[in-house]
């Protein structure tokens, strides 16, 4: 293992305290949460690509950025309505 | 001196985004919370690329890393900005 992939399993191990905060509290709490874990996985898969040294894996990031926003500016306006 | 560089910037982007989850855990509202998210996008991702960058410099790789974290930059403003606007709806509604 090197740097990369050791930030990679540290950036995926936080993802365990968002996991606990969307279980336990408010839905608008776990949307905050979610939001974080996207931002979280975009640097665990960038890291990935760098550690594993596969260049074409650094597509994922910009998708999750992408995709991440856009789940989460859904779930933003219905979060708002429907509680 | 390249590989000491890398560690530093990936061990301090790490930790500020481990602060950034602690603060998500343990901030008592939730637009607390909200500030810790969008700080997420700020240094501790670009120290993260700061350290992709100096192993692929300036390859379809690096480049690809920009564009991610520049989106998540300019993106993630908006996201948050209508989360603020949801959480004060769900507020006002809990609150009547």
């Amino acid at each position: 293992m090197n740097a990369f992939t050791w930030a990679a399993t540290a950036l995926a191990v936080l993802q365990l305290p968002l996991l606990a905060v969307a279980v336990v509290r408010r839905p608008i709490d776990g949307l905050v949460a979610l939001e974080l874990s996207g931002i979280l996985l975009m640097a665990t898969l960038m890291c990935l690509a760098e550690g594993f040294h596969r260049s074409f894996e650094y597509t994922l990031p910009i998708m999750v950025a992408v995709l991440s926003t856009i789940g989460g500016l859904v779930f933003a306006r219905f979060l708002g309505r429907w509680t | 001196m390249t590989n000491i560089a890398v560690d530093v910037l990936l061990v301090v982007g790490v930790a500020l985004e481990a602060a950034c989850v602690a603060g998500v855990v343990l901030m008592p509202t939730t637009f607390d919370r909200l500030h810790y998210v969008g700080a997420a996008t700020t240094v501790p991702a670009f120290c993260i690329l700061a350290a992709v960058l100096c192993r692929e410099h300036l390859s379809s790789g690096g480049i690809e890393a920009i564009a991610a974290v520049g989106l998540a930059f300019f993106l993630f403003p908006i996201l948050l900005t209508a989360t603020a606007r949801a959480i004060e709806r769900v507020e006002e509604s809990e609150g009547s």
